[in-house]
Order: structure tokens, then C-alpha cells, then sequence
């Protein structure tokens, strides 16, 4: 079975050192076969809590103009310290 | 505008963004929570409810959890057709399948919230009344403030901390006189009802807590399913079973009268209909603000429970309402003119947030 939403963004950052949330977005789509502006959103939000929870930390920030001519807000995200502790904690890694 | 300014301003906005949806969220729990005494005090008037006796300890106490048990299955359904809409249902069984690292969490925090919290807010209001219960719980938010710093060192600003104190002040300004006329003191059962507010205020002050504990790592519109999942489990699989085999108690009798009586099944649909959305935005409020904060704010159901009892008594509430509701709206102001930097990061741990 799949991992739950979160679950799936805590491991591929964990994977990775660094990413941009848009790569994160579009790899979490692919993998769970989902697209539209809803869903991106709710991952949007997903990492908006795990940053305000402290298991991510936010290392780049930066303002870019998408296709609608809309300024959107970018964030690069990285697996923080309590964020390791608390998916060794909740099975999301294994110790090594 | 220089592109450095731009981006400060946008991240400002961005932090207050969703420190606004954190307090709008943890708003209409406030709102529902105090809609839901009205249907959940209404049920104690009707069969089979109300042809128990106040002195039948045993049978009030059965009846509180099978009407507690039906309540959630009822929350449950109206959760499927929430997170239905959402698409979250897949996420919900792959939440749930994580039973011995996530959702197990999830079933302490619907112990915590049901057998304790639900049930005993069911005895406060069965046993003394729903202003004694409204007034008992006022108390969860330092509970849970406390809990979930201690337990994963979630900060609480001195800000916070006063307008959490303004709140329950005006909270019990609200009700403090009433409850003299609620208590009766040739009531023999009434410690029950007693019992059942503190039940209630250290039940749904831990539960933020331990959901907290699960919610870092899940989504809160999945977690209030899990909880609700597993507190219809503990009801049916363990405690009423139990109650049916090991005791005379008609459990079986009151499941069929409740759900073949129709104006107490409208009553529990409407009590799990606010319940159902109300604790959907209480824990949705707390990956945004916090368990202390949302709580906190969750505790303006102090005002709304008595504007919703007043609209449906038609009793008007006293002066000293006027006096309770300011400054329990104080409260939340001073809790709100927190930095959306500030709410931005909720753990003392390092957050890269720019402040």
C-alpha cells in the first residue's frame, strides 16, 4: 500500500537533500497518478503544516511568474533534524 | 518595489495567510461546539431518554453511551461524505493501515475524546445541566496547552498565554452565576454530572495533545476519521458488548428504541452534523495555530452555546453576558495580534522562518 500524502513528501525529502516545492508537487502527482490545481493546492497546504510543525524547514524562498502571468511564492524545503526524529518515531524511516 | 521588499512582503503575506485560516477554522469550531448543545441537550427530552429516572444511576449512564455510540457512527458518516468530497478517502485507509506507528494516536486521542470527553459532557448535561457542562470543559485549553508543551515542546508566547487566561475569565463570567440555579443540592446523582464536566475538560484537553502527535505526520481531515473510526470500535466492539453480556442493563433495547424513534435520531443528527464539522476545523486548526491556540479559541463556544441555548429557549441572557462576550473576544484579539511569524513556526525547534 501506498504511503499517506504526508508520508510520501516526508520521504522523498528525506531522500533528497534539498527541493523546490514545485519538483516536490509534481513528483507527488505523478506517483499517485493525480493532476488539477486542487490537488497541488492540498499538497501546498500539506507542506504549509509540516514547515509550521517544524519536521521541514524552509532554506530558499523566491518569487516567480507562472503561466497566468500570477506571481507565485516558491519555497525550498528540507527534512529538518525533529522532522528525521519524528518518522523514525512514526515508522516513515528505519534506522540504518 | 525592490525584488528583496517584494519577497519579504510576499512571505509576510503568505505567514498571514495561514495564521488567518488557522484562526478561522479554530472560529467555527467555536461556533458548531456551542450549536451542539442545543441537539445534545434537546435528546435528554425525548424517548428513550426521557422515561429514565434521575436515580436510575446504571440505566442514565448505559443510555449516555449508547447515544454517545450512535452519535459517532452519525459523525462518522457525515465525516465519509466530507472527506468524500475532498478526496481524501484513500488517504484515509492509508492512514488508518499505519495502525502501530500513526493511527494508533489517533485511538488514544478517541479515547480521550469520547469515553472521556463526549461521555462525560453527556453526564454533565444528563445528571446537572448543560450550563454546568459548558462551564466544565472551559478549563481543556490549559490542559492541552500544557500537555503539548511538556510532551513536544510546543511554545507558547506570553501573548498567547494571556489571551488564553482573558478567554476562560470571560468564559466563566458567562456562566458562573447561572450555575448556581442549575445546581441542585437534593440531587443525589448530581457528583455524576460533576464527574462527567471534569471528564470532559481532561478529555478533550488531552486529545489535542495526543492527536497532535499523529497530526505532524498526517492530514487533520483523515485524523478526525481515524479518531472517530476507532471511538465507534471502542463503543461497539469493547464497552457495549460488555455492558449487554456481563449486566442486566437493556443496552439492546435502547439502540432499537433510539434508532426506531425519530425526533431522537433528528436530535443526534443534528448534534453529530455540528460535531462532525466542528471538530473537522478544531483539528485542522491545530496544524495551522497550535494545539494551545486552537484550543483556545475553540473556547469562544462559552458565547455561542449560550446564544444558541437563548435563540431556542427564548431567554435572554443576563447583563453579565455582555461582560463575559467582551472579554472573551478580547481574548482572541490579543491571541490573534500574535506575529503571523510568530504562529508561522509552532515547535522550539529551528525553522529557517524569516522573522
Amino acid at each position: 500500500m501506498k504511503l499517506h500524502h504526508k508520508g510520501y513528501l516526508l520521504t522523498e525529502l528525506s531522500q533528497a537533500h534539498q527541493l523546490w516545492d514545485d519538483t516536490l508537487i509534481t513528483q507527488t502527482l505523478l506517483a499517485y497518478n493525480e493532476s488539477g490545481a486542487y490537488r497541488e493546492n492540498t499538497l501546498r497546504i500539506a507542506l504549509d503544516e509540516l514547515a509550521a510543525a517544524g519536521l521541514i524547514n524552509r532554506v530558499e524562498q523566491k518569487l516567480e511568474t507562472n503561466a497566468d502571468n500570477k506571481t507565485i511564492l516558491r519555497f525550498k524545503y528540507q527534512l529538518s533534524d525533529f522532522g528525521r526524529t519524528r518518522m523514525l518515531d512514526t515508522g516513515l524511516l528505519q534506522n540504518a | 518595489m525592490t525584488t528583496d521588499s517584494a519577497l519579504s512582503q510576499a512571505l509576510h503575506q503568505h505567514y498571514a495567510r495561514n495564521q488567518k485560516w488557522g484562526f478561522t477554522w479554530a472560529l467555527w469550531t467555536a461556533v458548531l461546539w456551542g450549536a451542539w448543545y442545543v441537539p445534545g441537550t434537546a435528546l435528554w427530552s425525548e424517548h428513550p431518554y426521557v422515561d429514565i429516572a434521575a436515580d436510575q444511576q446504571s440505566l442514565r449512564l448505559t443510555a449516555t453511551a449508547v447515544m454517545t455510540w450512535i452519535h459517532a457512527i452519525t459523525v462518522f458518516i457525515f465525516l465519509l461524505i466530507w472527506n468524500g468530497v475532498l478526496g481524501k478517502v484513500k488517504d484515509y485507509g492509508r492512514t488508518m493501515a499505519r495502525f502501530s506507528k500513526i493511527s494508533k494516536w489517533y485511538a488514544l486521542a478517541s479515547l480521550c475524546g469520547g469515553p472521556l470527553a463526549i461521555f462525560g459532557s453527556y453526564m454533565a448535561m444528563g445528571f446537572v445541566g448543560p450550563v454546568f457542562a459548558a462551564i466544565s470543559s472551559l478549563f481543556y485549553p490549559v490542559i492541552g496547552a500544557i500537555i503539548a508543551k511538556l510532551w513536544y515542546q510546543e511554545k507558547i508566547s506570553k501573548r498567547a498565554a494571556i489571551g488564553m487566561c482573558i478567554i476562560i475569565f470571560g468564559g466563566m463570567i458567562i456562566y458562573g452565576p447561572s450555575l448556581f440555579g442549575e445546581m441542585d443540592a437534593s440531587n443525589p446523582n448530581a457528583w455524576l454530572g460533576y464527574l462527567g464536566g471534569i471528564m470532559s475538560a481532561i478529555g478533550w484537553g488531552s486529545e489535542g495533545a495526543v492527536a497532535g502527535r499523529a497530526m505532524d505526520v498526517s492530514d487533520p481531515d483523515v485524523g478526525i476519521h481515524c479518531r472517530f473510526s476507532f471511538e465507534i470500535l471502542f463503543w461497539g466492539m469493547l464497552i457495549l458488548p460488555a455492558l449487554g453480556l456481563w449486566t442486566d442493563l437493556p443496552v439492546k433495547a435502547l439502540i432499537i428504541d433510539t434508532l426506531t424513534h425519530g425526533k431522537a435520531m433528528l436530535w443526534i443528527v443534528l448534534a453529530a452534523a455540528c460535531h462532525a464539522y466542528c471538530y473537522t476545523a478544531f483539528y485542522k486548526s491545530f496544524s495551522l495555530i497550535g494545539v494551545g491556540r486552537g484550543e483556545a479559541i475553540g473556547n469562544l463556544y462559552a458565547v455561542f452555546a449560550l446564544i444558541f441555548i437563548a435563540a431556542f429557549t427564548l431567554q435572554i441572557p443576563q447583563w453579565y453576558f455582555i461582560l463575559g462576550l467582551l472579554l472573551t473576544v478580547l481574548g482572541s484579539f490579543v491571541m490573534f495580534s500574535e506575529s503571523a511569524e510568530s504562529v508561522a513556526q509552532l515547535r522550539d525547534h529551528h525553522s529557517g522562518v524569516h522573522e
